[in-house]
Formats: structure tokens, C-alpha cells, sequence
């Protein structure tokens, strides 16, 4: 079974038609024509990831997010650059493959990276309603709400805006870098990444103010790899429906912060 | 009797008109550098510079008896600095500002395109770290050798940080050489410091972009990390160098920085 191969049954199975103009959804690194060995699905295909996917024996990966630090995974600037000809080396000297798969995931009906963030915050069945990305949850406090994000996901390096004591109760949440806008029915906003101010709306200053005014505010942002990550090991999950002659395991980019 | 001599009022648009007049950058008609609260006319009785006018910073201004407050990002949530709004966080600042007396103006754009750049000197300042200072470069620091732990536990003690200081490398990696890029940067900006540097210490960056560039080079083998320290809390400083230009340039009236702090917590 070639990369292209896998790359083919993904398309036939996803249930929605393949964008041939994608500039996201392509190969990275390695020969479409690789016989592949075993898949990796990750969020990001750090070298460290790459690496571990090496020693598992997996010669495929299937990232999310890209390999070469830009949204296109452009390179033509980057040949000079040691850590860009250490990261080459490495996947071309191990017969790696990587392959990114970003627009059709989330296109996907569901979206699997959104199925994976639910379940991962074990929020599944509780949506505001049908295909609400917010959540009536019982009534809380900001710091107690936060502290359970923190352990549910595993976070090391979450950030918190708002009153730790302000009674909180609805909470949008996106993915990625995507911040919901508070609004007068939304206490919470929570999200990946997102610019810090000087965006059409900056949820953080605005949180800032409404908590001196004892507004019931609150905002908690994940980081990008946090957020999304669980819905690649979804990914693994579903690829292993249809492809069955290579083993598919899930592995964990991890966060990339570590903090006092 | 005696003679008392009063100064004529200063008002917030004489304040502005003087920094127009002596910004060093041609002034552009089109900018963000505008009023955002309050009467122009108002007369100052004194001037704080901040990274953001949060109701925090205009509450401690207030109480120091200073009433222009000139800041580098917006005041009303988001880029454009919305007005006519019913919502209650909004209405509640303007009414917060009306019946303080106070005036908030930008100042961003004309700042940021002064050389030296304000927000390294600025940086590197609250750091002591100008003697450092590599050649003629504002952006580069030849600090005493220190590890990644130790430096992040004095970046956040000086800047009373909680949990917007976030870290990538070994925490055990000594560097020397380190970049400095205050604000939201660019890869192209990390590429280009990486390779005579040991640490970026920055401000903001995308998580796809330089996060995963450093973390690639640290797993490549090369002892070296990234600090980033939020948009707001590395370029605060950039504004105490505007207090200080600004002294020299308005002594009628007191002048003091005011930084907005870290906007961010962490759960145990």
C-alpha cells in the first residue's frame, strides 16, 4: 500500500468532495509512492513527533497542522536554514512520508477535530443544541471550571482571563486559532490561540474590564495543539475503518510550552 | 501681595500636537493614532502611558491625579476601537472615563516606526540589560550566561507575571546571546535570529509558525529556546521609553509609565 494509496481511501471515505485546489491538504516530505508501513496521525509533525513515529516503526504521518512552520508549507526560502535541512535529512534518510490533512477534516461531517475537542473536555452530549459549539453547563465558578479544563486536557500551560470567583455557567469554545466572541449570553469563551489584542474583537481586554465590573466573564485559551489534538486520535480511530493493512496508531505532538 | 504666576492650561490636544511636532516620523493623516476617549480640550494635570488602557490602569491613573492617558493598544476591545455600542462593558468604561475627567489617545502607529526601535531599547531597559547591547544592534543582548529556568523566574519577577510567560526548551539550557522580539512576530524574524542567537525572547508567535520552528531546532539537538512573554506584556515597556521621551518633551506636567500586567492566570 503506496501513500497515495491511503491518501485515495481517505478521499473515497470522507463523505464530502475533495478540493482539488487545496494548497493545505498535500504531501509534505517523502514520495506519494512510499510503501507505507504504518500511519501516524498527530496534530503537528514536529521533528520530535517524526522521530517517534520513526522508532514506532510508522513511516507515514498524517499531520493536521504544518511541517515547515508556515500555513503552506512553503520552502523555497527555507534550504539554508540548519534546522530545516536537519528535519529533511531525517524524513528523506528514513523513507518518511508526511501528508497534511487540515481543510477536509474539518470539512467533514462531523468535523472530527471538533468531535475530538468535545470529547476530550467529556462534553460530548452536552451541546447548547444541535450543532451549538457552546455548552449550558451547572453553574460554576470561573476557577473551578478552569482548574477541570486544565486536568481534562492535560494542559501544562493554559491561560485564564476573568475573576476566578465569577459564576459562570454558558461557554462557547472553538478550535484552533478560533476564539468565540463573548457575548451577553456567553460567559465563557474558550479557544486554541488567538491574537492578544488589535483583532476585530479582543476578548481578553474586554474580560479584563467586565470582571472590575463585576461582570461574570471569563476566558480561557488552551493553546492551538491542546485544542486540537484529540481530534486526530479521532482520526486514527475512523482511519482504521477502512484501511486494515497497516497498523494506525496516534501520535501525541504534545504542548509545546512548558511554564513557572 | 505676591505675585502668583500660573501657567496657562495644557490641554490633551496641545499634549498631542506636541508629539505630532516632534515624532521624529512624518505624521500620517490616516492612522490609529486618534482620540479614543474624552474631550481634547480637557486640561492635563498629568500624563500615564500604558501598553492598554484597561479600567484598571485608568482607575490607577485617576488616582494619581493624572488624566491623559496615552496608549499603545486599543481601548474599546478590538482593532477599530468600536463606538456607538449598547453593550454594558463598553457603556460602563465610556461612563467610567466621563465621570473621571479622563482622556485616552493612541498612540501606535507613529511609535512604532521611531529608530531606534522604542520597544527594544524600551525592553532591554527594564531588563538592565542595555550595557549588553550587541554592537549597534538594539535587538540583540549578550547577557551573563543563564539558564532557561533561572531567566524565566527573573522575567516573571520583574514583570509580576502569573501565567503569561510561557517557555520552549530545556529549562537547563544556558544562553547568552538572546534576540529580542517585543510584539507579535513573524518566522521570518525568528529564522533570522535564530541562527546567532541562543533565545527569542518574545512576545507573541504563532504556534505554527516560530513555536514549531524552535521547538524543531531544540529536537534537532541545538541548545537553544524561546520565551514569550503575550503581546502586551513585552511591549509595555516600549511605552516607559515613551514616558521618558515624553518628559523632556511635555515638563509642564508630571509624566509616569503604567503597565496593564499580566492579563493572565493559571489553575493549580
Amino acid at each position: 500500500m503506496t501513500a497515495n494509496d491511503v491518501v485515495d481511501r481517505i478521499k473515497k471515505n470522507l463523505g464530502v468532495p475533495w478540493n482539488d485546489k487545496t494548497v493545505r491538504d498535500t504531501f509534505k516530505a517523502g514520495s506519494p509512492e512510499t510503501e507505507v508501513k504504518g500511519i501516524a496521525t498527530t496534530f503537528m509533525a514536529t521533528l520530535d513527533m517524526i522521530q517517534r513515529a520513526h522508532a514506532a516503526g510508522l513511516n507515514m504521518v498524517v499531520t493536521h497542522e504544518p511541517t515547515f512552520w508556515n500555513d503552506q508549507d512553503k520552502v523555497q526560502d527555507l534550504a539554508n536554514d540548519n534546522t530545516y535541512k536537519f528535519k529533511t535529512d531525517f524524513c528523506a534518510r528514513n523513507n518518511i512520508v508526511v501528508w497534511r490533512f487540515h481543510d477536509h477534516i474539518h470539512a467533514r461531517r462531523p468535523d472530527l477535530i471538533w468531535v475530538g475537542l468535545a470529547r476530550a473536555l467529556g462534553w460530548t452530549d452536552r451541546a447548547s443544541g444541535p450543532n451549538q459549539r457552546s455548552f449550558t453547563l451547572p453553574p460554576t465558578t470561573l476557577g473551578t471550571l478552569a482548574a477541570a479544563v486544565k486536568k481534562q486536557m492535560g494542559s501544562r500551560a493554559l491561560r485564564v482571563v476573568g475573576d476566578p470567583n465569577a459564576k459562570v455557567s454558558t461557554v462557547a469554545v472553538g478550535m484552533g486559532y478560533g476564539m468565540p466572541r463573548v457575548s451577553p449570553d456567553i460567559d465563557v469563551v474558550m479557544g486554541g490561540e488567538n491574537p492578544e489584542t488589535g483583532g476585530p474583537f479582543d476578548d481578553t481586554e474586554y474580560v479584563l474590564d467586565a470582571a472590575v465590573f463585576g461582570k461574570n466573564k471569563g476566558q480561557i485559551i488552551l493553546g492551538h495543539a491542546i485544542s486540537e489534538e484529540p481530534g486526530m486520535e479521532d482520526c486514527a480511530n475512523w482511519m482504521r475503518s477502512f484501511i486494515t493493512e497497516v497498523p494506525i496508531q496516534f501520535v501525541r505532538a504534545g504542548e509545546p510550552y512548558w511554564s513557572l | 501681595m505676591p505675585l502668583l504666576v500660573q501657567s496657562p492650561p495644557l490641554t490633551a490636544q496641545q499634549v498631542v500636537d506636541r508629539i505630532q511636532k516632534n515624532a521624529g516620523v512624518p505624521w500620517q493623516p490616516q492612522s490609529l493614532d486618534t482620540f479614543k476617549a474624552g474631550d481634547p480640550s480637557t486640561s492635563v494635570t498629568g500624563i500615564a502611558t500604558t501598553g492598554m488602557a484597561t479600567i484598571d490602569v485608568l482607575t490607577r491613573a485617576s488616582k494619581a491625579k493624572t488624566n491623559l492617558v496615552i496608549a499603545l493598544e486599543p481601548t474599546f476591545f478590538g482593532r477599530l476601537d468600536a463606538e456607538a455600542t449598547t453593550d454594558p462593558v463598553y457603556t460602563a468604561k465610556q461612563e467610567f472615563i466621563r465621570k473621571n475627567g479622563l482622556v485616552v489617545w493612541r498612540f501606535t502607529d507613529h511609535w512604532r516606526a521611531r529608530k531606534p526601535d522604542p520597544f527594544a531599547t524600551g525592553l532591554a531597559a527594564v531588563l538592565g540589560w542595555t550595557k549588553y547591547q550587541v554592537a549597534d544592534d538594539v535587538f540583540r543582548y549578550d547577557v551573563p550566561p543563564i539558564t532557561l529556568t533561572a531567566l524565566a523566574a527573573d522575567l516573571a519577577k520583574r514583570f509580576k507575571a502569573r501565567a503569561g510567560i510561557r517557555v520552549i526548551g530545556d529549562p537547563q539550557t544556558r544562553v547568552r546571546r538572546v534576540a529580542l522580539l517585543p510584539g507579535l512576530s513573524t518566522l521570518a524574524a525568528a529564522m533570522k535570529s535564530m541562527p546567532e542567537c541562543d533565545l527569542l525572547l518574545a512576545g507573541e508567535t504563532r504556534e505554527w509558525e516560530s513555536v514549531e520552528y524552535v521547538h524543531d531546532t531544540v529536537a534537532s539537538g541545538q541548545k537553544k529556546g524561546m520565551i514569550m512573554l503575550g503581546r502586551v506584556m513585552s511591549e509595555d515597556p516600549g511605552m516607559n521609553a515613551c514616558a521618558g521621551w515624553l518628559k523632556t518633551l511635555v515638563p509642564e506636567v508630571p509624566v509616569q509609565w503604567m503597565p496593564a500586567g499580566d492579563a493572565y492566570w493559571r489553575p493549580a
